[in-house]
């Protein structure tokens, strides 16, 4: 096929790929910024002939109360932060050496505890939250940024240790076995040879990470009430006994889904060739 | 290169004390949270432990696993649950794979489109149901208007309310939601594939999809085993898609077993019988799930 | 090794600045208003009580006036109210938690009309009949203080949110499609309904709440007792599978759906959607509406039927019946709070004849006491309120049953497999009855 030719059919499918992500996503940022009777046209007008940022200023006011929910908005975005970014690091730093010694250090048991993290994963959460409400009750972290970093690490760590593992399985043990060779420690060669070259995995598994904590829905909500609050059950409230309020869940899904992009397009470019190439020979 | 003599290894670089060490603190980290809940949960599902009437509180040994065996509405989220995880899984692996296949190639505009394929996966899933159900909506949602406004259809069609076109849209939105996961992570499995193979085998004369299946495939296979099972675990876990977009119907046809849970725990208040559905829900999940995961264990050794 | 010393660093610089993100406004107790905590300084500070209050927001309050009651309860009182208000689901959801498992959190919760009998079953609510002084309740609608009363007799909540559902129709519409009169039975209503789709006037005559969800379980009770069917008896032995008249109702809504009364799309709705479509002039026929709706008439950014709607009463299966549905929400103390008596002078004053006429006046809050009916700035500030009058006599509320949770579930089931048509109105009744059976009286 000619060069030109597959050019094209390239960029076709990225277009298409482009498309297929951002269409909904951009009809939510339309929907956030239109009146509700204007959505209700039929045909629909796909950009509608009245723009508003009323839904997101309800976001931050409401008639009445008004620097209330504006400091709602901003402190349970801080909460969701604070908590993802710690859960992340957390994580991170157990879950690269836990997984370093699943896939390297093949000791007795370790099958076992691989087993019973994936078991862990298999119980539904909302059968352990009543159990775990009354233990968080007792040690006095409900509504404690604590308290929520606790349980979501028991959430993420799993994922992370799963995908660490499999990144550095994929590894050659080539690399290592050269490494010691050299006189190096098992964790020498992780820190040296491993975490390096499993550069692209880490920091997907970084991206992923954060993003399971900030958008985890169930804990957060039963754990939190007031001052430990984060965004999605922020979020989760904006209903009323008739059912969901779509436009101002829109408005402020669209800024809650901003700082796990941003966070993404600052760390994407690690996720790149050239960390490895050369690294057989 | 330097020849030393390898020192005499410190104690604590003994594979097995080393190991036990290293994988402490996770261990501690997620059996702490998680251990005395599932105990507690575990024995309360041997039991009936209806909130509304405490009287009729006992011990029940296996009677509640065995009702659910025969209980319709169970096995039919069970069922339900089953097909929209597997259909979820090969799709978001398919279009995962043809995905990051396609960014890891050289393109103007590379690194924006990479960075901009996690938006679906950074949304709140209420926010991801919300928007999925106002999408939906028969009389005014944006696919019914799509389609009738690209002549494909000739008047709007109440999707949600047929089990099977309901059951493809919530697999659909699932597919969406997921798929940005599947690719990040392949795309990083493709970072560690040397440029090399590739030059080798083309100098051998092979075409692109042979060294697709020869060398592509094969070396991102533990990624794609490990990600196949976590969304399939995660299919079972789905709530706010389901609860918000159908509810769980037409009539249960989308009912995942993760509400049942929900509607018999927090609803129906029985919560001995609610328990014993997640442990057993739990169990049918565990067996296939084990199997798999020996197998792909030993996959990855072998690699 | 730059590369990984950049990202290092760029990971420290997003710490900080969400660390300081956060830092600003910390430990904001979501509710606190900046003038509340002038009054409040002139006492001391250390023994002025606290109670924690959780309810849902009324419908109409979009500009915080149940707030600004309870801050003025604060000043009365000296009583501090820590409030968490969010949606229903998740009160409900919070609360459950916390009140099976002993907790004492919270001292005024809400306490939903259909968690009556579940509620009274479990002994999670204080009888409020120990802080009540005699007679509190009388002047109050009678059927609001049933409904919240456990077998014992004993009063156990006070409606906050007299939460009835009342017919409305498009008078406009109703006109051009050659009707003066909204229908007085159901079969006028059909009538009506096919008439004006087929004048091309309106889409649909109703496009009904019938999802499967909850409140499918609140619409099987309305059109039931619309037709003047029975679901259980006092005891809660079952009349659903026994009573012609609520195979009738549940028939009538199955043919609804094939007759182009109801529309189809109404299986997907939620009671949100239904409003939609009626603001927008796509149905002719809102039989359980909000007492709140008419403001949402006058609203532009989601009505585009402003002047066009009135009030009429629930049509009956003959002339001269009507009946409507009342889903009351009411303030319970938890059996466990630690602060009864503080709870009780804010379930008092909340509930008091003067808030309960403030917040009608203010944001249309349907009023518990009947006298209230026949005030005059109210009945100035909403003439339409005559109509509901009539209706209220006429409200019952959900049945009360410790399995009320189970009836949902099951119910809703049927009754949506039956409204597509994959099972008569009779099985569908008969299936309830066999996935209800374990919950039948014995005789």
């Amino acid at each position: 096929m000619p060069r030109a030719l597959k050019r094209f059919f390239l960029y076709l499918a990225v277009a298409g790929i482009v498309i297929w992500t951002v269409a909904p996503y951009l009809w939510l940022i339309i929907s956030s910024l239109s009146l509700k009777i204007d959505l209700l046209t039929v045909p629909l007008r796909w950009i509608p002939p009245r723009l508003t940022l009323e839904n997101y200023y309800s976001l931050f006011f409401t008639r009445g109360s008004e620097s209330v929910n504006a400091r709602l908005f901003f402190h349970s975005l801080g909460n969701s932060a604070m908590i993802s970014l710690t859960t992340m690091f957390i994580c991170l730093i157990l879950g690269v050496l836990a997984a370093y010694a699943i896939a390297r250090l093949r000791f007795k048991g370790s099958n076992m505890l691989v087993l019973l993290m994936m078991a862990t994963q298999l119980v539904p959460p909302i059968v352990l939250v009543v159990p775990l409400y009354v233990i968080m009750r007792k040690v006095d972290l409900l509504d404690k940024h604590l308290g929520l970093i606790l349980v979501d690490i028991s959430i993420v760590l799993p994922l992370v240790i799963w995908l660490m593992r499999g990144y550095f399985a994929s590894i050659p043990s080539e690399l290592e076995d050269a490494a010691r060779i050299d006189g190096c420690t098992h964790l020498g060669a992780l820190f040296r040879v491993i975490l390096p070259l499993s550069g692209p995995g880490l920091v997907s598994v970084m991206i992923f990470a954060f993003i399971a904590a900030w958008n985890e829905y169930l804990y957060a909500f039963i754990f939190t009430n007031v001052d430990a609050k984060t965004i999605p059950v922020l979020i989760g409230e904006f209903s009323t006994k008739l059912g969901l309020e779509y436009l101002r869940i829109a408005a402020a899904g669209v800024l809650a889904s901003l700082p796990p992009i941003l966070l993404a397009l600052v760390f994407q470019r690690f996720i790149v060739r050239g960390l490895t190439s050369g690294a057989i020979k | 290169m330097k020849i030393t003599r390898p020192r005499s290894r410190p104690v604590f670089d003994d594979p097995r004390t080393l190991g036990l060490l290293l994988i402490a603190p996770a261990m501690l980290a997620i059996l702490g949270v998680v251990l005395l809940p599932m105990f507690n949960s575990l024995w309360l599902s041997f039991q009936q432990h209806d909130l509304s009437r405490p009287q009729e509180d006992a011990f029940v040994w296996l009677r509640n696993y065995a009702d659910l065996l025969r209980d319709p509405r169970y096995l039919n989220s069970l069922q339900a649950t089953f097909k929209f995880s597997l259909f979820s899984v090969l799709l978001e692996l398919a279009l995962g794979v043809a995905i990051a296949i396609i960014l890891n190639q050289e393109f103007r505009g590379r690194g924006f489109v990479r960075s901009l394929m996690i938006l679906p996966w950074a949304m709140p899933s209420i926010v991801n149901a919300a928007m999925w159900k106002w999408i939906y909506n028969a009389d005014y949602g944006a696919l019914n208007a799509l389609l009738a406004q690209l002549h494909i259809i000739d008047h709007y069609q109440v999707w949600l309310a047929e089990p099977t076109t309901a059951m493809i849209l919530i697999i659909l939105a699932n597919v969406w939601k997921e798929t940005p996961f599947t690719v990040i992570l392949i795309l990083a499995a493709l970072q560690t594939i040397p440029e090399d193979l590739y030059e080798a085998s083309r100098v051998d004369g092979a075409t692109e999809w042979q060294s697709f299946l020869g060398i592509t495939l094969p070396l991102i296979m533990p990624v794609l085993m490990i990600a196949g099972l976590l969304q399939f675990i995660w299919g079972f876990q789905t709530f706010e898609l389901i609860y918000i977009v159908t509810g769980g119907g037409p009539f249960s046809s989308t009912e995942m077993t993760n509400l049942r849970v929900y509607a018999t725990t927090f609803r129906s208040l029985r919560f001995g019988y609610g328990a014993a559905m997640a442990y057993l829900t739990s169990l049918i999940i565990f067996i296939p799930a084990v199997v798999y995961i020996r197998s792909a264990y030993r996959k990855v050794v072998e690699v | 090794m730059k590369r990984p010393s950049l990202y290092l660093f760029v990971s420290l610089l997003l710490i900080l600045s969400f660390v300081l993100a956060s830092c600003a406004p910390t430990a904001v107790p979501a509710t606190e208003l900046p003038q509340a905590s002038a009054p409040e300084a002139t006492q001391s500070a250390a023994e002025a009580e606290t109670i924690t209050v959780i309810f849902p927001k009324h419908e109409a309050d979009l500009s915080g006036a149940f707030e600004s009651r309870i801050r003025e309860f604060e000043n009365q009182s000296g009583i501090k109210v820590e409030l968490i208000q969010s949606d229903w689901d998740s009160v409900a959801n919070r609360i459950l938690p916390e009140i099976s498992t002993g907790g004492s959190a919270y001292d005024v919760v809400e306490f939903d009309n259909g968690w009556v009998a579940e509620w009274c079953g479990a002994g999670w609510a204080t009888p409020l009949n120990d802080f009540m002084p005699a007679g509190y309740t009388d002047g109050m609608i009678p059927g609001l203080v049933d409904l919240f009363s456990c077998p014992d007799k004993k009063v156990y909540g006070i409606v906050w949110n007299n939460d009835t559902r009342f017919f409305y129709y498009n008078a406009e519409k109703l006109a051009a499609a050659g009707f003066n009169e909204p229908p007085k039975t159901w079969d006028e209503f059909k009538q009506m309904g096919i008439s004006a789709k087929e004048k091309d006037v309106v889409s649909y005559g109703m496009a009904p709440f019938w999802n499967q969800e909850w409140s499918l379980g609140n619409e099987f009770h309305f059109w039931t007792y619309a037709f003047g069917g029975e679901i259980v008896d006092e005891k809660g032995c079952f009349l659903f599978n026994k009573d012609p008249n609520t195979l009738a109702a549940l028939q009538y809504m199955v043919d609804s759906m094939k007759d182009g009364v109801s529309n189809p799309a109404g299986m997907t709705y939620n009671q949100a959607a239904s409003q939609d479509a009626f603001l927008k002039g796509d149905s002719l026929f809102m039989p359980q509406g909000i007492a709140g709706l008419m403001a949402y008439t006058k609203d532009a950014s989601v009505s585009s039927v402003d002047g066009q709607i009135k009030v009429g009463l629930v049509p009956g299966a003959r002339a001269g019946m009507s009946a409507a549905l009342t889903l009351p929400e009411a303030y319970a103390i938890p059996a466990q709070s630690e602060h009864k008596e503080a709870a009780w002078k804010f379930i008092e004053f909340m509930t008091s004849r003067e808030t309960n006429k403030a917040l009608a006046q203010e944001i249309g809050v349907l009023p518990i006491w009947t006298d209230l009916y026949a005030d005059a700035d109210l009945t100035a500030k909403y003439p339409f309120w005559s109509e509901f009058q009539a209706q209220l006599s006429t409200a019952r509320g959900l049945s009360k049953l410790t399995w009320y949770g189970d009836f949902v579930d099951i119910s809703t089931a049927e009754v949506h497999k039956a409204l597509a048509g994959e099972q008569t109105a009779q099985e569908a009744l008969d299936n309830m009855a066999s996935g209800l059976s374990q919950f039948e009286c014995k005789p």
